[in-house]
Order: C-alpha cells, then structure tokens, then sequence
C-alpha cells in the first residue's frame, strides 16, 4: 500500500499571534506543531503498515524551512520518507493553488491512499482534501472515525461523521480520506523514531517541477487575497454578580441577561 | 453581468435549518445592494414542499428534486450544481460551515476552479464586490479577504454569523431537471443517525457547557433540562469528553466544535485556552465556578461565583419562569 499524507504546521494554540502595525502581515510566535488532526492521518497510516509490511509512507507539506520540524515529528512516528514543497512563491491564501500543487505533487509520486486531518486549526478552513480529491479525480470521505482495508488490498472500509450521525462506506481506492478525532490515538514517537527522524533527509521541491502551469499557483494568480489584520474586539471585564444566596444571584443574573445582554 | 447570489439551502429532517434561513436574509441583503436576484437552490426527494418555506426568504427559489439525491452525497450535490453554476452563472455561492457543508463546498470549488473562503462569520461590500471576514487562530485575528472576480466565490459560513430577517417575498418555484450520478466507486453501506429533536449544537442558540467541575457524568442531568427549557443544547469541555461522561459531538473548542450561541454558559469548565477559542463569538458568555481565578473568567461577560450545584438548580427554577412569561 503507497499512502501519501498532507500535513501541516500550525501555530500552537498558546502561541502569541502579533498583528503588524500595516495590519498587513502577521507576527507568530517560534511555537509550532504539526496540526491537531494530521496526527491522526499519520497515526492511521503507521497502523496500516503494521498490518501491510510492504506499504510505504510519503508524508509532504507546503510552506517555508520551518515545516520542516512538522515532517520529522512524521517521520519519528514512522513515516517512511518526507517531502517540502516551497511555499516561499505559492499563492499560500488560495485553497485552490495550494491543493493544486499537493495534486501535482500526489501524481508525480503515486498512491493508493491520501489522509490528511479534516481541518487545519489555525484557518479552520477544511478545504485542501476535498479539494485535492477533485483535482486528482478520486473519491473522498470527510472525517473518518474508522478505516479497514480490506483483504484485497483495494477497497476500504470507513465510518466517518455525517449529519446527527455517522456513515458507513465502502470505498475502491485510490482515494482519499481526512481523518477526526476518535480515529486512533497518535502514539508519541520513540526515541528511536526521533533519531530517525533527525538523521532523515527531506528533500525540498520547487513547485514549478511539478507538471502544471505555472499561473496555477503562483502568488500573484491568487484568487483570494487578504485586505487586513484586525484584532478581536475585546470584552469588557466580567461583571461578577453579587448576592447573598445562589437564588439571588442568579435572579441578578437574570435580571442582566435581559436588561443589558438582552439575550433572554 | 447581474451579481446573482446562490443560497445552498440544507436540510435536516425533512425542514430547512436555520443556517440556510441565515444566508438568505443576509444573501438577500446583498442582493438588493447589487440589485441582483437572490436564488436559494433546494435539492433533494420529495422536497417540493419545502420550497413553499423558502418563498418568503427568496427571489426565485431552484428545485432539483429526483431520487438519487434524498441523501446528500458529494458526487451527486456537486454534478447537480455544476449544471446550475453553468446556467446561473452566479457571482457567489453561500452555504453553512456545517459538516455537509465542509465535505460540499471546496470539492464544488475545485470542480469550478472557483475562489473559496471557508468559516467566515462576516461579509460586507468593497469595491463593487464583496469581502470576506474569517476569524483565524481561534479567534485570536480577524481577517477580511476578498476574491478576484475571475471565477465564481464559494463561502462558507458559521451557522449564528447573521440573524434571520422576516421577509415577505414570493420567489418564484422554478424546477430543474439534473440528473447527476453516483461515483461507482463510494457505496454507502449504511448509516446511523441519533434521531433526535434538538437543535444542531453548532446552530443551537443557547448553549449551557459542563466542565471538570461537574463531577460526573449523572450530574449533566440538570444541564440537559436546562437545555431544554431553553430550546438549546449541552456542550462538554475536552476534559469530560475525554473522561467519556459525553459524546466527542458535544465537544466544545479547538478539537471539538466551534459555537457562537446568543447565550453560553459554562458550568465548573476551567476556560481552558482551546476552549475558549470554540466559543469566544458567542453574544454573551456567563460563567459559573467557584474558583474565582479560573480563567474563564477573563473571557466571560458575567461570572457566578459559587458551587455550581448550589446555582443551577435555582436557574433551571429562574429561566423556567422566563420562558413561562414570554
């Protein structure tokens, strides 16, 4: 089994996020981490290769050096090799350049099977596998919470997250699927695997290698740009409500819920 | 061209959620700034019905009713509305960052080669067409982007990002004929579906959220008739979802669900960073926690500083006799 995954590194969500004074550009603080539902993808392929002997783990990203980091924390939990696509000319705000070169790159390399987590945390955006899906000609499944392989090698099982509910497909590879929470639990790398990982060499690939135009994906073809940066509007302090037993307060409560909240 | 505007409308249960009446009233707002029609699209079996519901909200409202399609589905939805894109030719697509939603939309992009901003809560006029606001970082930045008129715009919003207005138009019915078939290679084998009467959580206008502090699964007992007097639903923190007391559905945060209720409550929840961040867009946050250092504090509008088991019983009792009033 030849499975790909689509990785990406997020900021952590503890990290400060500074707004330039232009609000144009964004200051992140040096705290990253591979995104919360791509350790799921990574730990699901690691399982199938425990049961496949044979299968191979090709995990990539887009962006600058640092990502680098996010495809070792792959490779320490046992991807077999890794891949950076350089972000540096890519229009990286277009969903639709950025699953384009993830596409290309998919081609060029084979597969039986794409996961990738079923959001990013840092956009929320969820659009890359869907959109990859589409552009490679293969069927997706969103969300999944349960995969089998079947014994052919060439159909997969998968539960995932539907509507008040959850789905049960049967899907004939290649295909692929973004993986939830309730997967698996991502298991924390060995020692050994981190070794690996920092010994591992991870070859960067210049989009324009790739077989595709280059109006494709470069920066000033975007489709979606962004105006500004805006901070949050901020909340005003917590009004703590007083009263000498909980009925009190929460006839306070109540009371300010209606009269200045307005929302009861 | 006419800035023609696309409503996906979804369904659940047979009846039209209220995301979709939300993209409507704000689509239809739109609309008459660029004096456009508005179009809520309504596909699905034995939907015809349903678009007498949607009349008042639209200008014309477009029905692709056919077997095939009870059940959404992507292969099917998306060959659906590539035909309508093809004959509208619509400048922008709404529709709900709903779990359909997420799977429908960027597969629709990509077939397009259309522009796409997912999980927006905000949309507004520049430059003779429209820009986008998209939280990002949990919150922590507002963006606003805006798409290049070249291509069709797919957004995606937060089901409680706009009100529903009341309107009183009469959008004319029109049927179209598509069908559109399955991918051989997805079969549906099955599916479960709690039948349930609540409201969506993502949808849900009020929200009372249990922590840590609850204790216990059994203790959740009171926020459930609580929920239910208010027509709302109960939310978990990732420690008790965690701790199994609840369903990962009901999980609220950065790994769970993103809500913006009109109202949250958080009973004995610590406020917990990822939490926080699933649902600092709510209108108006209340926290009940003894601990007056908690953090959730620092995010709340009104804090109750108290034993939650002392308090809840006596608001269960207070927003009873609200809801008796009204």
């Amino acid at each position: 089994m030849n499975i790909l995954i689509f990785i990406k590194q997020v900021a952590d969500t503890e990290a400060r996020i500074i707004i330039k004074s232009d609000h144009q550009s964004l200051e992140v603080e040096n705290k990253y981490n591979m995104n919360f539902f791509d350790e799921f993808a990574v730990e699901e392929a690691v399982r199938i290769k425990e049961k496949n002997k044979d299968s191979q783990i090709t995990v990539c990203t887009i962006g600058s050096q640092k990502a680098v980091e996010a495809l070792r924390t792959a490779i320490a939990m046992g991807a077999d090799r890794a891949f950076l696509l350089d972000g540096s000319k890519a229009a990286m705000n277009d969903p639709l350049a950025i699953s384009k070169i993830l596409a290309a790159f998919a081609k060029k390399e084979g597969f039986d099977m794409i996961l990738c987590g079923r959001q990013a945390i840092d956009d929320e955006s969820a659009n890359v596998g869907a959109m990859a899906s589409e552009l490679l000609g293969v069927p997706h499944v969103s969300a999944i919470l349960k995969l089998e392989v079947k014994d052919d090698g060439k159909t997969v099982k998968v539960e995932n997250e539907i509507e008040g509910g959850r789905g049960i497909f049967e899907v004939t590879l290649p295909a692929l699927f973004t993986t939830q929470k309730g997967l698996n639990e991502p298991r924390v790398p060995l020692i050994t695997g981190v070794m690996k990982a920092m010994k591992a060499s991870i070859p960067l690939i210049d989009p324009a290698t790739l077989d595709m135009p280059q109006e494709a994906f470069a920066a000033d073809a975007s489709k979606v740009t962004v105006l500004s940066y805006e901070s949050p509007q901020e909340r005003p302090p917590v009004k703590i409500i007083e009263g000498e037993t909980p009925e009190e307060k929460v006839r306070n409560l109540v009371r300010a819920l209606k009269e200045d909240a307005k929302v009861l | 061209m006419p800035k023609d505007i696309f409503v996906f409308v979804e369904l659940k249960e047979g009846t039209v959620r209220k995301v979709s009446l939300e993209l409507l009233s704000k689509g239809k707002e739109i609309a008459d700034c660029f004096s456009s029609t508005l179009y809520a699209v309504l596909i699905g079996h034995n939907v015809k019905g349903i678009a007498a519901s949607i009349q008042p909200y639209s200008d014309k409202v477009i029905v692709v009713d056919n077997e095939g399609l009870a059940d959404y589905r992507w292969d099917t939805y998306t060959g659906v509305f590539e035909a309508l894109l093809g004959k509208y030719k619509p400048y922008v697509v709404l529709g709900g960052s709903t779990i359909t939603g997420k799977d429908f939309f960027p597969r629709l992009a990509a077939r397009s080669g259309g522009a796409i901003v997912s999980d927006a809560i905000g949309i507004d006029l520049h430059n003779g067409g429209v820009k986008i606001k998209k939280p990002l970082f949990g919150g922590k930045v507002i963006s606003w982007v805006t798409c290049s008129d070249a291509s069709v715009i797919f957004i995606t919003f937060r089901p409680n990002s706009f009100g529903v207005e009341k309107r009183l138009l009469r959008g004319e019915v029109i049927e179209e004929k598509v069908e559109a078939p399955k991918d051989p290679r997805m079969n549906l084998l099955g599916a479960e579906k709690h039948v349930s009467e609540a409201v969506d959580l993502q949808e849900a206008d009020f929200i009372i959220c249990g922590g840590r502090g609850m204790k216990g699964p059994e203790n959740f007992q009171i926020l459930e008739e609580i929920a239910g007097i208010m027509g709302g639903r109960v939310g978990a923190s990732r420690a008790v979802v965690d701790s199994k007391w609840r369903e990962y559905e009901d999980q609220v945060g950065k790994s769970g669900k993103t809500v913006s209720p009109k109202l949250y409550i958080g009973c004995g929840v610590s406020g917990a960073l990822h939490h926080t961040m699933g649902m600092d867009t709510s209108k108006a946050i209340v926290a009940i926690n003894k601990d007056p250092n908690a953090p959730i504090f620092h995010y709340a509008d009104y804090g109750i500083v108290d034993d939650a088991f002392v308090v809840l019983p006596a608001l269960r009792e207070a927003l009873k006799k609200t809801k008796e009033e009204i």
